[in-house]
């Protein structure tokens, strides 16, 4: 099987970008990673992540409207390509493969 | 502000596909944090700009350099190729580089070490050693490295600038006994308590402010510790010291090793308190203790100057002519010009001449490498014709050529690491000292070689880089491409440079081995063959008469022996260092013939057989006579002696009465005028001199007859042990204690020569390379004269004529260098050879022979080629 290898942060940022579907920009996808994973992002590491991705094929981007409130420079906007979606399928699988194999006795915690 | 700081520095960084992106998050951002504040919106935005700054989302900054991969693989592979391609060229210049870096790098390291001694204390720069300097006139008279036992406490009491200040003696030997056996210790000092207050060696056991406070105190270095006692714990035990102590001595502590580069070197130390009878004895009359002080901080030790004779006419009387003064430790080893010093100084003269000849090793080596490279250019003028029109710029091909350099240089750095390795243990013997036990893991060195390595990229690769990347593309396309003059003057000059070096150091090598060679076979006034000299050992406390009785025995016993020619006496045997003898300053005449003058005599006790052992004449008068009960108040002078006085005629002072001290001094009759000898090296001048008489000497020489002399030396051997069996007998031939003394000077030769030879060696390699590529160059002409009906001969002086302008050019330059240098050199002997012109013609002989040689066999294998073979392509 071919491999498409997804850091941990990647995976947030690709499904965040599938939750925000049409409109997944910079700040837009900062905003909801903050929000739904309750975690502080950078703009730096946001935009490497998002420069990688577009790089290995997993993203597409697409130039919007030039915008006031942004200085007179338009949006990005970033959509999950064919090979972004195998990507976090794969993830996903090998996610759950791993879940189930774990022995019940494993994980059975009692949190106090 | 912040924020606009941080817009350009990111505008400056960014990638600029990029920019427009994420720059419209950032305004967007900040525009939505300037709610809470314009100030913390900018603070935001200058953290955001720097988590920003990473590689990336960087533009590329690299755009027309090597760090472009791809051309970057392409340069190696071509400069290996090329590198392949003329394997001698490579290995010229790798040999060459080699040898010159691993040269130029080791002589580093021990200038390094000869430049480091006693730096190695915390405040080094602060210790000054108490020194004697006689002063008469307002001039300096004798430079004594020592001073009187009381003086280093009286400035500590009395200039608030001293802060620290140790008074010790250093023994001639020391006698210790373990077990059944007797062992000489010649590294032993006396040292008060305050010695570690001043120098902080490290301890390793017992205290350091008690340890020397008791007397007959005993302090170890470790490894003596594990020479005495093994594994045994060395403290509180007892070493039994014989000779003059001959009671045990108690071990209260144990010290680091005293490293190699110290001027004042021990293996043990005893408590001041041990020697407080020669101490009292000694008080302000005899200078012979080393001492130190500790400066202040903020002191300096020229505002101490009037202090110190203040101090000097205070404790030495108002008349006194010795001054106490400061001499830095940092600058004893090398600088020093103080007599009796602890161990012969080493020579900064030495160490200059020696980190010249590296560098011109070095200059040698990377000039090899220019001439080579850039004579070579033809051969890349294509490829560099063929890059350029394909729109290589002139900074690429320059990074390209200083990276061939730079392999070259990386090939032969490491080579020369190998070597000065391998060759390390050679290199210290050479040196005669220990000056790294490694190279590999030695921080200095690897880092010297680092850096040299890359300095001679650069200096080696520029040139010939800035060259090659210079060629105009259509000319050399146009295949008509011939080398610039420019640059064969530079070449050659550089050629001219080479051979200068070459002949500098052949012609000093020359006259430094001369010198020595003239020092060793110069008449010393004395024949020594087969005299072997002996120390006595000291005598015991009260036990004088006994021990005269029994030396007097023993010499007489010596003297019937049949192998044995005669024995004499005398206070210092012949050949020691300079600072073998004892001197006397003050006020002298010679009755009835001179004023009342003042200087420095210097005073040997001999008996009546001395003279005639070592065969040195009396000019006038009489020797002294142990029969004549009357010889008591006698005195022998020597030539120097009467120079000074400026007495010509030796008779005159015969049956004279000399005077010491002034008007009321004691009266000693001249009974006789000995011609003069050199006591020590030709270095110095023979001393004026006088000799008293003493029947119980120090010392004695032995002259044994030549064809029994092994007898004569196992008889010695066996009466010795008969005689003083708790004293090991320290005999040595007079031949071999001259030798010894030109030791250092005989190093120097050696050393100069070797580094000389791979000098002159490497320039050689050079021509070699040089001259077989402009010998294959020239085939075509070669070829043409031969048709001509040139001879062979004909063609190498055609060759020659080049050369030899070089060599002359060369000769004309070097030579005003060698004499000024070499002249400068001789001046420090007082015996020393004139100006050798002769040598140095020699010495330009045989660079002008090696260079023709070396030329003329690459010439000779062009010129004996069929034309009809060169011609064919033509």
């Amino acid at each position: 099987m071919k491999s498409y290898p997804l850091g941990e942060f990647e995976e947030i940022v690709l499904l965040t970008i599938g939750v925000l579907y049409n409109e997944a920009y910079g700040v837009a996808i900062k905003d909801a990673i903050e929000e739904r994973a309750e975690r502080k992002v950078s703009v730096g590491a946001l935009q490497s992540a998002l420069k990688r991705m577009e790089k290995k094929g997993y993203l597409e981007s697409r130039q919007g409207e030039a915008n006031a409130q942004r200085g007179g420079k338009p949006k990005h906007y970033y959509t999950i390509t064919a090979f972004g979606k195998l990507a976090l399928q794969q993830n996903r699988d090998i996610r759950n493969t791993l879940w189930e194999s774990i022995p019940k006795l494993a994980l059975d915690f009692k949190l106090s | 502000m912040i924020k606009r700081c941080a817009y350009h520095f990111f505008r400056w960084f960014c990638h600029p596909d990029y920019f427009d992106e994420i720059q419209g998050d950032l305004e967007e951002l900040y525009q939505r944090n300037i709610e809470r504040g314009d100030r913390v919106a900018q603070w935001k935005y200058l953290l955001q700009v720097l988590v920003l700054f990473r590689p990336s989302l960087m533009r590329s900054f690299f755009y027309y350099s090597l760090i472009n991969p791809a051309m970057f693989r392409n340069y190696l592979t071509t400069s290996t190729r090329n590198l392949l391609r003329y394997k001698l060229f490579t290995t010229i210049n790798i040999l060459g580089l080699a040898i010159g870096l691993a040269s130029f790098l080791l002589i580093s390291e021990y200038v390094r070490f000869e430049e480091s001694y006693d730096h190695f204390f915390t405040n080094a720069d602060q210790i000054y050693r108490l020194s004697t300097v006689q002063k008469m006139n307002g001039e300096v008279g004798v430079k004594d490295a020592m001073t009187y036992h009381p003086a280093p406490k009286v400035l500590k009491d009395e200039l608030p600038e001293v802060k620290e200040a140790t008074v010790t003696y250093k023994f001639k030997e020391l006698i210790f006994r373990q077990e059944e056996s007797v062992i000489q210790e010649k590294q032993v000092i006396a040292a008060d308590s305050n010695f570690f207050n001043v120098f902080d060696y490290q301890i390793i056991q017992g205290l350091s402010e008690t340890m020397l406070t008791e007397p007959y105190s005993l302090v170890l270095t470790e490894s003596k510790a594990r020479f005495y006692f093994g594994d045994q714990d060395p403290l509180g035990q007892t070493l039994q010291v014989l000779g003059t102590f001959n009671r045990p001595f108690k071990v209260t502590g144990v010290m680091q090793d005293v490293p190699e580069n110290t001027h004042y070197k021990f293996d043990m130390l005893v408590s001041d308190g041990s020697i407080k009878e020669r101490v009292e004895q000694d008080g302000w009359n005899g200078f012979n203790y080393y001492a130190f002080v500790m400066l202040d901080q903020y002191a300096k030790p020229s505002s101490l100057d009037e202090k110190l004779t203040a101090l000097s006419r205070k404790y030495l009387g108002d008349e006194t002519s010795m001054f106490f003064t400061l001499y830095p430790v940092n600058d004893i080893h090398l600088k020093s010009d103080y007599t009796y010093e602890a161990e012969p100084p080493g020579s900064e003269r030495a160490v200059v001449f020696l980190r010249i000849i590296s560098l011109f090793i070095l200059l040698i080596a990377w000039v090899n490498y220019i001439n080579l490279s850039t004579a070579r250019a033809v051969n890349r003028a294509k490829e560099v014709g063929l890059r350029k029109a394909v729109g290589a710029l002139k900074g690429q091909l320059m990074s390209q050529f200083l990276l061939e350099a730079l392999l070259v240089n990386l090939l032969a750095a490491f080579v020369a690491w190998l070597v000065s390795e391998l060759l390390l243990p050679y290199f210290n013997q050479l040196v005669g000292k220990q000056v790294l036990p490694h190279v590999w893991n030695h921080p200095s060195f690897m880092i010297s070689l680092l850096v040299f390595f890359l300095v001679g990229t650069f200096v080696s690769g520029f040139y010939p880089a800035l060259v090659l990347s210079g060629f105009r593309t259509v000319t050399v396309l146009k295949g008509k491409f011939r080398n610039s003059r420019s640059g064969t003057t530079l070449r050659k000059s550089l050629v001219i440079v080479q051979f200068a070096a070459s002949f500098v150091l052949i012609a000093s090598t020359f006259i430094v081995f001369r010198q020595i060679k003239f020092m060793q076979g110069e008449d010393t006034g004395l024949v020594t063959d087969y005299v072997v000299g002996i120390s006595l050992p000291r005598v015991e406390r009260g036990q004088w008469e006994a021990h005269n009785n029994q030396v007097a025995s023993f010499s007489n016993l010596l003297q019937n022996h049949t192998a044995v020619e005669t024995v004499g006496g005398t206070g210092y045997l012949p050949g020691g260092s300079g600072g073998d003898i004892n001197s006397a300053s003050g006020l002298l005449r010679v009755v009835g013939l001179t004023e009342q003058m003042t200087g420095t005599t210097y005073m040997n006790h001999i008996d009546d057989r001395f003279l005639g052992t070592v065969e040195i004449p009396l000019l006038a008068g009489r020797n002294f006579d142990r029969n004549r009960t009357a010889d008591t108040a006698v005195v022998l002078v020597n030539q120097a002696f009467l120079r000074r006085l400026n007495i010509a005629d030796a008779e005159s002072v015969v049956n004279k009465q000399m005077q010491v001290g002034g008007e009321d001094g004691d009266k000693l009759e001249i009974i006789g005028v000995v011609r003069d000898f050199n006591r020590t090296s030709l270095k110095s001048n023979v001393e004026p001199t006088v000799y008293l008489p003493d029947y119980s000497p120090a010392s004695l020489v032995v002259k044994l007859r030549p064809e029994q002399y092994q007898q004569g030396l196992a008889y010695l051997q066996e009466t010795w042990s008969d005689f003083f069996p708790n004293a090991p007998l320290d005999y040595s031939f007079l031949d071999d204690r001259f030798a010894a003394l030109y030791e250092q000077d005989q190093r120097f030769g050696d050393i100069f020569a070797t580094f000389s030879g791979l000098a002159i060696f490497i320039a050689m390699l050079g021509l070699f390379g040089l001259s077989s590529f402009m010998a294959a160059q020239r085939t075509a002409e070669v070829g043409v004269r031969k048709v001509l009906g040139a001879t062979v001969p004909s063609i190498i002086g055609i060759f020659y004529r080049d050369f030899l302008v070089l060599l002359g050019i060369a000769g004309l330059i070097s030579l005003p260098a060698v004499y000024y240098s070499m002249n400068g050199w001789l001046q420090s002997y007082a015996y020393r050879i004139d100006f050798p012109w002769l040598l140095a013609g020699v010495a330009l002989l045989i660079v002008v022979f090696f260079a023709l040689l070396t030329v003329g066999y690459q010439v000779y294998q062009v010129a004996v080629l069929n034309p009809a073979k060169t011609l064919r392509h033509e």
